[in-house]
């Protein structure tokens, strides 16, 4: 009996021994982002999510609404619950009105990646370092693609270089960044930009937004059509052909972002996009956390996604190796009516 | 021998208003008429056809979905809290079916037939439309025994919301075109005029002869005005909220379809952020059947008003934005509007009660 007891003892050291010594080895990760029924925002916590599995950390999500107030009660009970992860990865829904709560989850000594949107003055002290999209570089992209159609245009003998923009919300942080780079790529050329307005985001903002634009500009002329991202052009396109534009001959149309609808471009609707891959920018989140808890510290401060130009002629051959070492094609990496 | 004390009709109408508006509501309403007359003269190309067709297109979706709202708000039932989230499961729906495989309508290789387009919009379009009559039909009869509307649709806001998550896993649905609703989404068969104006304006029709001169109508009002006295008249609230409740729930789910057929595509966020100044599709109908002048509190109103409200909404917005102004000035300027519209009706309607 007394033997039974011992042998059962053991067995039982052995097992909590085991659990501890597991607890121990996984390390574990805290992401605050959006909701997962945002599209992009739910391409990006699938992408996590694998790769966080892949590489063996353990991860937690806290999706909020949108919402900095509830993003900061969030941080508050991860804070309050005292038992803090190995890396926080910070997606505010406000940079600016988040940042007593990136400074709260900074105090902690536990380090932060920030993600999706550019540090800025104030949170550069909290966070050892940054992983997601560039604004500028996919805003230029177009702008260059523009330029290119531009150039096409006048040498086949065409005239009318007259640009609409279809932006973000002007106080939408990725709005400067957008419209300054996208008017760095086209300056010295033909194009001249005759309006730009901001609805809102998504399709039918778009829409809105472009009607309303064409009545205020039809008179001069639209030639060419720059969304600050695919779902916004999407409605702009919709906009235009319901005036009596035919995409492709009367108007060229440029975007970003590829999260709008593939058949446009195939059609010859949309003469090109960037590539912005949420799910790549889920797994260079987790690179960025391997390589800082590896070194200590990371080789680049700033680490964007890539923007390669998408169009219809290379749209089927444009891919990815992703940092789970697959490589994915385009109807993968971009969201919207793309496949994602 | 000519009459000289006669007023002349103009007279008359000026008479009348002086009789039966005080002059604080005179004074507001005519700076609103001389700074809008203002406005709309000094805007360049806003007195133009295309762009009266862009105001009355702006303002159709957001207008159909008010004028269902408003058939609950008359009949004393409040607001459909869950609009936006009827929207969404009938868009996932919808654009999950119009996805299905067009062959199995007959169709071979390539572009599908007519016939066979038809058939996949006629299927998808009745599947949603059954499914937004049991939504409303389930919050009608929830009210109807007694439920709080705000709780009772809140908390089916988060059930259709999670159905349509869960459904489409969180994604976009897309189909391709050539597909059977792109007639509804851009088409247009009266000359340039865009059929989902058409339906707007057709609906709005409906709508206001139905409140005026059917039987049933007149019960909305009646259950609205005095529930007691309807119920004495044997014209129960939980048959009437169930009605009214189907009513708006078919035109969330109509609304649904023709944006679905303007993007070939769907995803449970679309009426949550793509609607409006305030982004919010259910904040927008609701506002719009403010601005109509109807009674939060029932039996008073009419879909009339409301689709002049979204007309009126649109039209603030559009002038703005031929005037350069960016979203947060128009923001700001149609939550103007909503109070403005609230504190002249409150004042027109005690005014009226204190000369009844």
């Amino acid at each position: 009996m007394t033997t039974l007891k011992k042998a059962l003892r053991i067995v039982a050291i052995a097992g909590v021994a085991s659990v501890v010594s597991t607890t121990a080895i996984a390390q574990s990760i805290v992401s605050f982002n959006g909701p997962a029924g945002e599209a992009y925002i739910g391409r990006f916590i699938k992408g996590i999510k694998e790769t966080a599995a892949l590489k063996g950390y353990d991860i937690k999500v806290f999706e909020n609404q949108f919402n900095q107030a509830e993003q900061d009660q969030q941080v508050q009970q991860v804070l309050a619950a005292g038992v803090l992860p190995d890396v926080f990865i910070w997606w505010p829904s406000d940079a600016v009105a988040g940042l007593g709560s990136l400074r709260a989850l900074a105090k902690t000594g536990v380090p932060v990646l920030k993600i999706n949107q550019l540090p800025n003055e104030q949170d550069k002290q909290y966070i050892f370092g940054y992983a997601g999209p560039d604004d500028r570089l996919r805003a230029r992209n177009a702008g260059y693609m523009m330029r290119e159609a531009a150039a096409a245009k006048k040498a086949a003998g065409g005239d009318g270089f007259n640009v609409l923009v279809l932006s973000y919300p002007h106080s939408y942080g990725g709005y400067g960044l957008s419209i300054n780079a996208f008017k760095e790529a086209i300056a010295g050329s033909d194009l001249n930009i005759i309006g730009d307005v901001d609805e809102g985001f998504g399709q039918a903002n778009g829409y809105k937004g472009a009607a309303k634009a064409i009545a205020a500009h039809r008179d001069e002329g639209i030639h060419f059509v720059y969304g600050m991202d695919d779902a916004i052009l999407t409605g702009g396109i919709k906009a235009l052909e319901e005036a009596g534009y035919k995409m492709g001959d009367d108007v060229v149309a440029v975007g970003t972002v590829c999260n709008g609808d593939k058949q446009l471009i195939e059609e010859g609707k949309q003469f090109g996009t960037t590539l912005q891959s949420p799910l790549h920018e889920g797994q260079l989140a987790i690179k960025m956390v391997e390589e800082y808890l590896k070194t200590g510290e990371l080789e680049n401060y700033i680490n964007f996604t890539p923007n390669p130009a998408v169009t219809a002629t290379n749209m089927e051959t444009v891919a990815l190796r992703g940092f789970d070492g697959k490589l994915y094609g385009i109807d993968e990496l971009c969201s919207g009516a793309w496949g994602g | 021998m000519t009459d000289v004390t006669a007023p002349t009709d103009d007279l008359k109408f000026v008479q009348r208003i002086r009789r039966d508006y005080s002059p604080l509501v005179i004074a507001m309403v005519g700076l609103f008429v001389v700074i809008f007359v203002a406005g709309a003269v000094f805007t360049d190309d806003f007195l133009t056809w295309f762009n009266i067709k862009t105001i009355i297109r702006d303002a159709a979706l957001v207008g159909i979905m008010a004028i269902g709202l408003t058939f609950v708000t008359l009949s004393g039932n409040f607001f459909l809290l869950s609009m936006k989230e009827i929207a969404a499961l009938s868009i996932i729906c919808f654009a999950t079916l119009m996805g299905a495989d067009w062959n199995q309508w007959g169709a071979g290789e390539g572009d599908p037939t007519t016939s066979a387009l038809v058939m996949t919009f006629s299927v998808a379009f009745l599947a949603t439309m059954i499914i937004a009559t049991i939504a409303g039909a389930a919050q009608g009869a929830l009210i109807g025994l007694g439920g709080n509307p705000i709780v009772v649709t809140l908390g089916a806001a988060g059930l259709f919301f999670g159905i349509g998550s869960w459904w489409s896993d969180n994604l976009v649905v897309s189909y391709r075109r050539p597909h059977g609703a792109e007639w509804l989404g851009t088409g247009s068969f009266i000359g340039d005029i865009p059929n989902i104006t058409v339906a707007f304006i057709i609906i709005a029709v409906v709508a206001e002869l139905t409140l005026r001169y059917t039987t049933f109508g007149r019960q909305v009002y009646l259950v609205g005005a005095n529930r007691a006295a309807g119920r004495a008249t044997g014209h129960e609230n939980f048959g009437m909220a169930i009605k009214c409740c189907i009513i708006a729930s078919v035109c969330a789910a109509f609304v649904a379809v023709a944006f679905s057929g303007q993007v070939s595509s769907a995803h449970v966020n679309y009426f949550s952020s793509e609607f409006g100044s305030s982004g919010d599709m259910t904040i927008m109908v609701i506002a719009i059947v403010m601005v109509g002048g109807n009674s939060i509190m029932g039996g008073y109103g009419s879909t009339l008003r409301t689709s002049l409200g979204a007309i009126f909404i649109s039209t603030v917005d559009n002038m703005m934005v031929l005037n350069g102004f960016n979203s947060g000035a128009r923001v700001l300027a149609v939550g103007l509007m909503i109070v403005f519209s609230i504190i002249v009706f409150a004042l027109v309607r005690r005014g009226s009660r204190a000369v009844e």
